[in-house]
């Protein structure tokens, strides 16, 4: 408990739009122990993506960041660009959605691979291409070799993928954040890429945060599941406990994405349970729960006085005051 | 243009007739090729999108066409309608050979059948208004006057969800994903159409969005007895959608049956690599391992023989040799592959080595 | 060498973009900096305009082209010459105005041609497919490679000297300026699938030229267009520098350059003055254009 790998508390961030203020973050905390996966899953807008941004320092500067961030007990947030460096690459890194725009596309693959490897350790090149290749091979890169004098374009999705994959890998880092790392390759690429990572995980011994939409990826590959709306964490479980037979999932807005998203069991052309409207315009701020103008068994409770997120269940919190019985909508 | 049609006509003229029991559309052997490019503009080769596609969709079903990147169903999609013209092949929609039209002939053979596109930002004029977006094909069509097209405009809005009186007159970029993709729909039911082809029209939306715009879709193909060829790349909102589920791999398709069936008893391997690589939130189906292996080859030089064979775990020397025709194994369901899965499998198993193409 | 994968990328959700992270501080800074770069050009524009256009309708201005040699080489903020009197007793002012006039008159002609001819061959060539796209993109592409101002003066010098005929030779750098650009933004928006939807709700493809295309490049044209103005006022006024354009006594800013440069060393100014007034005028022209741009949103 106390060696926790990162540990996330009250994290917020708040961005000046207009001259009005947007609260991206609003009070995130979490946990993540070594070795494990965790999944944090939101649609966009929910704030995911600036969370783990600003953990990683990310963010331009001038943004208004609050509240902590520890990897191995050294806070991270509020470091400079020169000391996050030393942790960035070594101990955390992050795999980006789109491997067609983060990786230089007039450079060679092997040569971004290398330029990464020797940011962090004095090797001269001849040992920076030695171990460029055989990070090819970690992730399972076919003809190794041959892709090392690849430009980007040459390669597919997939495989460019594999290489930002052993970018990131290239200092061996206890941490990697994967931001939508697969939401835009194909169902059957997602399956190679997912596996990998989980491989990589065991071997060595890293620790993953998913970031993603697909609530199907985080049923399947993570252990733990963040669910974000608006800013907030309105749920967070144990995968297994959330999905699965118990089915065990209490707020209503994580109900709602289960239930909106197609499911190969259902019979066609049933009718979706919806729910309507939009998510929440960041820059009001509204005095209850953020969700409660959408949701369907919203009371004037929830309207009046925001749920806090609290661990109603052992290992499973939910912010709610009319939480769902028996996973299942009332 | 002979004359003004009335709004809700349906029947057309001569040559574009339903007859009950026939297909609404019919395509036959599609073929549609691009020339690649390389940098500097030299001719580098050509590839064939879609090779020899060849399927029905009858009046009032769904038809969910499912396929990964480089299968060829954006492509086919589009020479479906003629834009551009597929290579050769046929397509007949309501009794009209589209690809033998031309001008105004084509215009007036085409007129039932409506396209939603992926990006609803893209796919709407952006300096023009909803109303005029939604009004433009009754114009180009001269059906009814200023005033007729008018309250068409509002019954279309009101019948894709969007408040008339609050929507009309905005232009798209004041419209959220969601509201824009309705925008394209209320377009798209303009003239009445018999068949909506939708290519990846929900993909780009969130999740309860989607949800919404698809029971929208069901919506109307309750209360407007439509057809619709629903093209995405996801196996189970394809499912959740359609009557039948074709599936393509590279410019051909594997398998085509009723999404039950290609469901529960997947005759292709690459049907059943799909649904194993699909995560799933059901309890007990963590971490299947894919049955598929290796990169998808390059379009451009496709494998030899059945098209999957590089990452098949059943192919054989048979399948390298001879590209397998589509054959019909139970009603309504075809598959085009040597060694079905409800076949055993082959005596000498293992795919094929990969250094033959995978480049 | 392999060969390229098919380029496409899964339609996917699109995040909302990070929202411009600066304090409320900055952004103030910002959007005045955004107002200045729009309102000053367009001030500095029309002070100039209104010097030239309007300024001799209320004051009586003496002859731009004709002077009293008796009062000749007055210097500035004498009496009845604000600027003074050049080698030949005409005055400075007058000829910075009425050689202003000839300078937008050439400028706005030249490129309006240069929209209506140009831009309508642009779009009709980014429009057109085949043989007849061929044929007017190699016309725009033959024009323009032309130096503009070797060929400006190659017909200038064959057809003779006067306002109308400089007109008429710029408009050969003014046509492909403004055609070449207006081809590449109809290419760009014809591959949109609004235009697509358009074909396919039945539109004709002039009513898709007239209603889709042009409305949405007509910011673009005219940020082009600006620029346009400004080179082609640099092309007049190299053009009467060199004497095949505007003849003296006629005033017109390049005539005085080159008036001026016989005393370059004693009295700068004379070069000084038409110098600084291209300058000003030319570099308004280009920021408005890049305000506008920017304001537009346009590439």
């Amino acid at each position: 408990m106390t060696d926790a790998l990162l540990q996330v508390d009250d994290l917020r961030v708040t961005f000046a739009v207009g001259g009005r203020e947007v609260r991206a973050v609003d009070g995130v905390s979490f946990t993540v122990d070594p070795g494990r996966t965790l999944a944090i899953i939101g649609e966009s807008g929910s704030g995911k993506t600036v969370c783990c941004r600003a953990i990683l320092g990310l963010l331009p500067t001038g943004t208004a960041i609050g509240g902590s961030a520890r990897l191995r007990g050294a806070e991270l947030l509020g470091l400079s660009d020169a000391e996050l460096r030393r942790y960035r690459g070594s101990d955390i890194a992050m795999v980006f959605q789109d491997p067609a725009r983060s990786l230089n596309p007039t450079m060679r693959v092997g040569l971004q691979i290398t330029e990464a490897i020797r940011t962090h350790r004095k090797v001269d090149r001849r040992e920076a291409h030695t171990q460029a290749i055989e990070l090819l091979r970690l992730v399972r890169m076919p003809a190794a070799e041959r892709r090392f004098d690849e430009y980007p374009h040459q390669l597919s999705g997939g495989m460019r993928q594999r290489v930002m994959i052993a970018i990131a890998l290239a200092c061996r880092p206890k941490l990697l954040v994967a931001d939508e790392a697969t939401t835009a390759l194909d169902v059957t690429t997602q399956a190679q890429i997912m596996e990998l990572l989980l491989d990589l995980q065991t071997e060595l011994d890293m620790a993953l945060i998913l970031i993603s939409h697909d609530m199907g990826l985080a049923a399947s590959y993570s252990d733990e599941v963040l669910v974000m709306y608006a800013g907030k964490i309105v749920e967070q479980a144990p995968a297994t406990r959330l999905f699965g037979a118990e089915g065990a999932v209490r707020m209503r807005y994580t109900r709602a994405l289960l239930d909106a998203i197609p499911h190969l069991e259902r019979p066609a052309h049933a009718e979706l349970p919806v729910v309507g409207g939009r998510p929440p315009d960041p820059t009001t701020r509204l005095p209850g729960c953020s969700f409660a103008p959408r949701c369907a068994s919203a009371a004037d409770d929830c309207l009046a006085k925001a749920p806090a997120l609290l661990e109603h269940a052992p290992g499973h919190r939910w912010a709610c005051w009319h939480p769902c019985e028996n996973g299942v909508a009332s | 243009m002979s004359g003004k049609h009335s709004m809700n006509d349906r029947s057309g003229q001569a040559g574009d007739q339903l007859v009950a029991g026939e297909p609404l559309l019919s395509a036959r052997d599609v073929v549609q090729e691009f020339v690649v490019r390389a940098r500097g503009g030299v001719r580098e080769g050509v590839v064939q999108a879609v090779s020899g596609v060849s399927f029905d969709v009858m009046p009032g079903e769904t038809l969910g066409i499912v396929g990964e990147t480089g299968s060829g169903k954006s492509t086919l999609a589009r020479a479906l309608l003629q834009a551009p013209r597929p290579k050769s092949g046929s397509v007949v929609f309501r009794g009209a050979d589209l690809t033998k039209l031309r001008g105004g002939k084509l215009l007036r053979a085409r007129r039932h059948m409506q396209f939603v596109f992926q990006d609803p930002f893209s796919s709407l004029d952006p300096k023009w208004k909803v109303r005029s977006i939604v009004e433009e094909p009754l114009i180009a069509y001269r059906t009814g006057g200023m005033k007729t097209r008018r309250e068409r405009v509002s019954e279309l809005l009101d019948l894709v969800g969007l408040d008339p009186v609050r929507y009309a007159k905005r232009h798209p970029r004041e419209l959220s994903g969601g509201q824009a993709q309705r925008v394209a729909i209320a377009r798209a039911l303009a003239l009445s159409p018999s068949l909506i082809i939708c290519d990846e029209a929900v993909s780009s939306l969130d999740v309860l969005i989607q949800a919404q715009v698809l029971n929208l879709f069901e919506k109307l193909r309750g209360e407007l007895g439509l057809s619709y060829l629903f093209i995405a790349h996801d196996l189970a909102l394809v499912k959740q959608v359609s009557d039948r589920v074709a599936v393509m791999y590279l410019g051909k398709l594997c398998e085509v049956g009723p999404g039950d069936a290609v469901y529960r008893e997947p005759l292709h391997p690459y049907t059943r690599a799909l649904l194993d690589s699909i995560p799933s939130t059901e309890p007990g189906d963590r971490r299947r391992s894919s049955t598929i292996k290796g990169e998808p080859p390059s379009p451009i030089n496709p494998p030899s023989g059945c098209r999957f064979r590089t990452r098949c775990p059943r192919a054989t020397e048979q399948c390298a040799l001879e590209e397998p025709m589509p054959r019909e194994l139970a009603p309504g369901h075809l598959v085009a592959c040597h060694f079905p899965l409800s076949q055993p499998a082959p005596a000498i198993t293992g795919a094929v080595p990969a250094k033959e193409t995978v480049l | 060498m392999a060969a390229p994968f098919p380029n496409a990328t899964l339609a996917t959700p699109v995040p909302p973009p990070l929202p411009s992270l600066i304090n409320a501080r900055r952004l103030r800074a910002q959007r005045l900096g955004r107002a200045l770069r729009l309102w000053v050009p367009v001030g500095i524009l029309a002070l100039i305009l209104g010097m030239c256009f309007l300024l001799p309708l209320v004051v009586t201005l003496p002859s731009s082209t004709a002077g009293n040699i008796l009062y000749n080489n007055e210097p500035p903020f004498s009496p009845g010459h604000l600027l003074g009197t050049d080698v030949q007793g005409v005055d400075f002012f007058s000829m910075l105005v009425y050689g202003g006039q000839v300078a937008f008159e050439i400028g706005v002609a030249v490129t309006v041609i240069g929209i209506v001819i140009g831009g309508t061959i642009g779009v009709i060539g980014g429009f057109a497919t085949g043989w007849l796209d061929a044929v007017l993109g190699r016309v725009l592409d033959i024009l323009l490679a032309f130096p503009a101002l070797v060929l400006a003066l190659v017909i200038a010098e064959g057809l003779g000297p006067s306002e109308i005929h400089v007109i008429y030779a710029l408009s050969f750098f003014g046509i492909p300026f403004v055609g070449r650009f207006a081809r590449g933004a109809t290419v760009t928006i014809r591959g949109l699938p609004y235009i697509t939807a358009a074909r396919l709700s039945g539109t004709r493809r002039w009513r898709i030229i007239v209603r889709h295309v042009l409305p949405n490049i007509m910011p673009s044209i005219v940020t082009i267009s600006l620029l346009g103005i400004g080179i082609t006022i640099i092309l007049e006024g190299a053009l009467d520098f060199l004497g095949y354009g505007i003849q003296q006594p006629e005033a017109s800013w390049g005539n005085m350059i080159a008036l001026g440069q016989q005393v370059l060393t004693a009295q700068p100014e004379y070069v000084l003055i038409p110098s600084i007034a291209l300058l000003v005028t030319v570099a308004s022209l280009n920021m408005l254009g890049d305000a506008l741009r920017e304001r537009w949103g346009t590439q």
